[in-house]
């Protein structure tokens, strides 16, 4: 099957400094409630190498997904600044980032099919292309035969797929990931996180994944990054330097429990 | 096994409606109910056969029909249009929403004296009051579809770079439009209801003006052929619109 995703990209050659995928330099966020200003974030500061799995963990509140959606370009934030790929990010930007949400947040009323070839319809690709692109992303989250179903006909599961493969669309170089199996059972989160895993392991994006699982971190990430209670700051990037590929028996291991841990005990002393 | 049960209930719809007309049958022979004020379906229905044959009835039907038709066209877009503006202006929709449910509240037959003095007794008046009838329900239908768009489809299209048209025709046209047309088949169930009685109340043409002519003199055979045949015209209208709303929102389904 050939399906028509970049290439992991090559190192950057020797000497010459690599570029990091997403930028994020002083970020501080406040915003207005009626009980007055409340600080969000403060002085956020991360750079995430191309082709990094990365995750953003904290207590709850603490302000990750409002985060992931300043890198979405959907909030703009009080102080700070954000480049994705060399690039500052002023809005959305859907050629270098595909987002994927807690919700599915597919059409009801279009099929599979059509949810993910959806953000190529906006980019005005042409119906024949983007339907045979987005019918290969299909097959590639296991949703092969489901094309012509509406979202109503799916299970939670399954939406999520197709919310992933829509994420994948456009081929873009990061993909950021707002809690995106929250929604689902244990068993379905498990089996969705290794489908994920087996995709990035062939296409290497860099993504940035906010969870409250820790175990879902530990297990999916190369790096996870322990945000504070609000007002959000970075508290540590913890290593994981579990080999991949990675398959579920990893969890059992001293070492699995360990990093799990050392993240839990940074968030514990924070609530 | 579907079609098997599909065809029970119709079995059982057509028994229903047939044991409708026998009762009535049997009221009127058996003298339950005064047969002079109540007359027999095998009277009233052929006398609706007759009416419809009528060159001169055919006439009261057609401006009815048209009066009723054009306060459509006319609240249609007018009320979509208001509704639109008040649910996407914060201001509008704080300061003038309040008093479309108030005067959607307010029984519209008080203010049909009014409408006489400005609109007269004619065609327009019947269209001006269908569309005063039909409106306010289209009007809050609307707003009500704009606050239903999912906040988070919004989010998705515009974290794809859609542009404010794109989001229009994508998001909250699909998402709205089974609202909408529910909206508008309550207000063409007002806009009927309100061309019929403004006819019945005074004119010189229509429907409406037949029923009273008829109650007025007793041709009791006459009025309720006719009765039947304004409930049969608002089915059809109400039917059509019902097909409209479940194919626009057959995804609604679960």
């Amino acid at each position: 099957m050939s399906l028509h995703l970049a290439e992991p990209r090559p190192a950057s050659p020797v000497g010459a400094p690599e570029q990091p995928a997403i930028e994020v330099r002083g970020i501080t966020h406040r915003y207005q409630t009626g009980r007055g200003e409340v600080l969000a974030l403060r002085d956020i500061n991360l750079s995430v190498a191309p082709g990094r799995f990365v995750g953003l963990v904290g207590p709850s509140g603490c302000g990750k997904s409002s985060l992931l959606m300043m890198m979405a370009g959907l909030v703009r934030p009080s102080e700070g600044q954000i480049a994705v790929r060399g690039a500052p990010i002023t809005g959305p930007a859907p050629e270098r980032l595909g987002v994927v949400f807690q919700e599915a947040s597919l059409l009801p009323w279009r099929t599979a099919l059509e949810n993910v070839a959806f953000p190529l319809k906006l980019r005005g690709v042409p119906r024949a292309e983007r339907e045979a692109r987005a019918e290969q992303l299909l097959h590639l989250v296991g949703l092969k035969g489901f094309e012509n179903r509406h979202p109503h006909e799916l299970s939670g599961g399954m939406k999520q797929r197709v919310a992933i493969a829509r994420g994948f669309c456009q081929d873009p170089p990061v993909l950021l990931m707002d809690e995106p199996f929250a929604a689902l059972d244990e068993q379905t989160r498990m089996t969705l996180g290794d489908e994920l895993l087996r995709i990035w392991e062939q296409y290497r994006k860099t993504v940035v994944f906010v969870t409250h699982g820790l175990t879902e971190a530990v297990y999916l990430c190369d790096e996870v990054v322990v945000l504070s209670g609000r007002p959000g700051e970075v508290l540590a990037r913890i290593e994981i330097d579990l080999p991949r590929p990675r398959t579920w028996e990893v969890m059992a291991t001293e070492h699995f429990g360990r990093l799990r841990e050392q993240i839990w005990s940074l968030i514990r002393r924070q609530s | 096994m579907r079609a098997r049960s599909d065809r029970r209930v119709l079995l059982a719809q057509a028994a229903a409606v047939l044991s409708f007309f026998l009762l009535w049958e049997a009221a009127s022979r058996l003298a339950l109910a005064d047969p002079r004020l109540l007359p027999p379906p095998s009277i009233v229905l052929p006398k609706a056969a007759e009416l419809l044959a009528d060159e001169g009835f055919r006439g009261h039907l057609w401006v009815t029909v048209r009066e009723m038709a054009l306060a459509g066209l006319i609240a249609a877009p007018l009320g979509v249009g208001i509704g639109l503006a008040l649910a996407e202006s914060p201001y509008l929709g704080r300061a003038f929403k309040p008093f479309f449910h108030f005067i959607a509240a307010v029984p519209k037959s008080v203010f049909l004296p009014v409408f006489i003095l400005l609109f007269g007794i004619g065609f327009g008046q019947k269209v001006a009051f269908g569309v005063f009838q039909a409106i306010f329900v289209l009007v809050i239908a609307t707003a009500a579809a704009v606050a239903a768009v999912p906040e988070e489809l919004l989010r998705l299209a515009r974290a794809n770079g859609a542009t404010r048209w794109q989001i229009w025709a994508e998001i909250h046209w699909n998402a709205m439009l089974p609202l909408i047309l529910e909206g508008l088949r309550l207000g063409m169930i007002f806009n009927i209801a309100g061309v019929i009685f403004a006819e019945m109340y005074v004119s010189r043409a229509g429907l409406g003006q037949r029923f009273s002519t008829w109650g007025e003199s007793f041709r009791m055979p006459e009025l309720f052929a006719g009765v039947l045949i304004a409930a049969a015209l608002s089915i059809i209208v109400n039917e059509t619109l019902r097909a409209l709303e479940r194919r626009a929102g057959a995804w609604r389904t679960a």
